[in-house]
């Protein structure tokens, strides 16, 4: 039998090998460091001022970031060239210390319900926008996206208003819930690629076998969105473990880590452990944000669901 | 005894805000009945099949299957199951369980389903299949796959939405076979979704064919084919020439017309709705005229005329003849019966005479 469907895969493999195979050819020019090939003459002439730009682009950006880690290891309680020598005494400071880990408990358990609340809210906001016809759709996909353009300390002020006046009193579960605000718009664009990514032919199939739209939703688009949301929630984590404005606005006697960070830049001494901080705080946030980018990636495409 | 009358689609419309996809149909089909929809992308033939599995409801009218109205009722409770253009097979599933999936109600044991499903893979002639992958199909496969996902519920009606067309043409020349004959085992109704002509009249029983939202005709292949009742399905079903005429007159069952580029022509394919004077139009297939190379001893329904083009196609030919008093030339189709190592020279314009019998003529409305 004569086989349509697996053509796309080998095309695909194909085309990979190719980009492969061309990226082997620019290292190799790289190498050599000398014009070779009309292909790698192409190569220099064209591209390598935009190379270039490339590189010190990612320098500009990345080299001041990389100074937290380099000076969390110094031997020095300024934050200064010449570097001193080797310590693990910053590290072994913040261990020790019991308020930082409060603070560090603090972000967890907010990080981790706002993970949930935004992913959960985020998936049937995507749900809607990507299955339903509705009147308004645009104005309220339009709102739902806002506070990601608000000013983080406009929108600090207003919810700390917000609180006041309804009477509440100000805890991990204000900071919590604003922090959702902003989660929900990241779930949500998260979920919507997600989505987009598999045939909605295949819940109208589900619907069409027999199944309500809640066991639809349970044995179809649960599983297939499944990277996706776990891509939010490592995602929404993140946002809500770095923010600080709106958490500085709307904490009360908790802090998250952020502040506690913030409010221990007064003391001089204390600036290197606070670095060696926001060193694990890097190194953690990046670990995430990369895992629920490939989880995201993983599969999305019209051949969806032959990668999962 | 079966009903004629399976699926009633009673002045059903349906608006997309100001488009108007399917426009006030009514037609029944008949119980196990091989019915297709046939029409251009666009005429409402898909919405249609949307709104007899329940994923579109009508703005206007109903649709009953088996005596049963079906608006409001949802997708999953109706006694109908589809066939997806591109087969929606689960990704996440093996073989077994998207075959499975729908009868998680069916009060069956296990045991039970599992020989359902191997029945289905008997049927589709996949036995062992079970453990593959959805990943690990072919197209013709899946195709197969989604057909036995659908019929182990025993529908009462397989809606079908150009399940074809994604196959290459052999396979899909070799599944229209199949899928007639597997019609006729399960003696299921079968609505099939399709734009492509021969598809539709290789395997159907009846064909209504769709435009702008409309139902043009409703007939067997053969009908359509050879009695078009407008001009839009003569032309929309094979190749057909067009020509302006008017009627002179009635000798006996022939109506006498005077035809641009034929001169008199007699005509016995009077529609029932055909016009018994002013002006018509006449349409003659390709493969009805007869070319001849010496001129024939007959007066009416000749032309003489002389090859402007010609295409050998190995079991027939296609020429297009030019005749005084007509600007498009005549296209005509001719069976290479006799082996012949002569090809027609189109350069050299040769004379020629088309005749035709007096059937067939057609005499449509304008």
């Amino acid at each position: 039998m004569t086989d349509t469907t697996e053509a796309t895969p080998n095309k695909k493999k194909a085309m990979s090998m190719t980009a492969e195979a061309a990226a082997a050819d620019e290292r190799g020019s790289q190498d050599a460091g000398f014009v070779e090939s009309k292909h790698a003459g192409h190569h220099w002439s064209g591209e390598a001022p935009m190379f270039i730009y490339a590189v010190w682009y990612l320098a500009f950006l990345y080299i001041p970031v990389m100074f937290l880690p380099l000076f969390s290891f110094n031997d020095s309680i300024y934050v200064a060239f010449p570097l001193k020598g080797f310590t693990l005494q910053w590290y072994g400071d913040m261990v020790d210390n019991p308020a930082l880990l409060r603070a560090l408990e603090n972000s967890v358990k907010v990080g981790f319900g706002v993970a949930m609340a935004s992913t959960f809210l985020g998936l049937f906001a995507a749900k809607a926008m990507t299955r339903y016809y509705m009147p308004g759709k645009g104005p309220i996909t339009s709102f739902i996206m806002l506070p990601l353009v608000i000013p983080g300390i406009v929108l600090g002020i207003a919810l700390l208003v917000i609180s006041n006046t309804m009477g509440m009193d100000l805890s991990l579960w204000t900071i919590a819930a604003a922090h959702t605000l902003i989660g929900v718009p990241f779930a949500m664009l998260v979920m919507v690629s997600r989505l987009e990514g598999f045939d909605k032919n295949l819940e109208e199939a589900s619907l069409d076998l027999g199944e309500g739209a809640f066991q639809t939703f349970m044995r179809i688009t649960l599983p297939l969105a499944w990277p996706g949301i776990l891509a939010s929630v490592l995602l929404t984590f993140t946002i809500s473990f770095d923010e600080f404005i709106l958490a500085f606005f709307l904490a009360g006697n908790e802090v998250t880590l952020p502040i506690y960070i913030w409010s221990q830049l007064r003391f001089p001494n204390r600036l290197p452990m606070v670095l060696s901080l926001g060193a694990c705080v890097l190194v953690f946030s990046f670990f995430i944000v990369t895992f629920s980018e490939v989880m995201r990636r993983r599969g999305v495409g019209p051949q969806s669901g032959a990668a999962i | 005894m079966l009903r004629d009358d399976y699926i009633a689609i009673k002045n059903t419309s349906k608006h997309f805000g100001s488009v108007k996809a399917v426009d006030d149909i009514t037609f029944d089909i008949a119980e196990a009945e091989f019915f297709s929809l046939l029409g251009a992308s666009g005429c409402g033939k898909t919405t249609l099949l949307r709104m007899l599995a329940g994923f579109e409801q009508p703005t206007l009218g109903n649709i009953y299957i088996d005596g049963q109205p079906q608006a409001g009722v949802p997708p999953h409770q109706r006694p109908v199951n589809m066939v997806f253009q591109n087969y929606a097979i689960f990704p996440h599933l093996n073989v077994h369980k998207n075959i499975a999936y729908g009868m998680r109600k069916s009060g069956l044991t296990k045991a039970e389903v599992d020989r359902q499903v191997d029945e289905m893979l008997e049927l589709i002639k996949l036995p062992g299949y079970g453990n593959r992958g959805a990943h690990q199909l072919s197209g013709g496969q899946r195709q197969r796959i989604a057909l036995a996902r659908a019929l182990i519920k025993r529908p009462k009606v397989l809606l079908l939405d150009e399940p074809l067309g994604a196959l290459d043409k052999k396979l899909r020349e070799q599944m229209q076979l199949e899928l007639r004959a597997l019609q006729r085992d399960v003696g299921i109704t079968f609505v099939f979704v399709t734009h492509d002509q021969e598809e539709a009249m290789t395997m159907s029983d009846r064909i209504a064919v769709m435009s702008m939202g409309k139902v043009l005709q409703i007939d067997s292949p053969t009908s359509l084919y050879e009695v078009p009742k407008v001009k839009e399905v003569a032309d929309f079903i094979g190749t057909i020439n067009f020509f302006e005429g008017s009627v002179k007159g009635k000798e006996g069952d022939a109506t006498v017309l005077d035809v641009e580029g034929l001169g008199t022509v007699r005509s016995t394919s009077a529609g029932a709705n055909a016009p018994t004077a002013g002006s018509t139009t006449v349409a003659i297939r390709p493969e009805k005229f007869n070319l001849t190379f010496q001129q024939p001893n007959i007066e009416t329904n000749m032309v003489e005329g002389s090859i402007q083009a010609a295409a050998y196609l190995g079991d027939r030919s296609h020429y297009y003849v030019q005749v005084p008093g007509r600007d498009a030339p005549i296209a005509v189709a001719a069976q290479n019966a006799q082996r012949t190592m002569e090809a027609v020279d189109p350069d050299k314009h040769e004379k020629v005479w088309l005749t035709f019998d007096e059937d067939s003529a057609l005499l449509l409305n304008n």
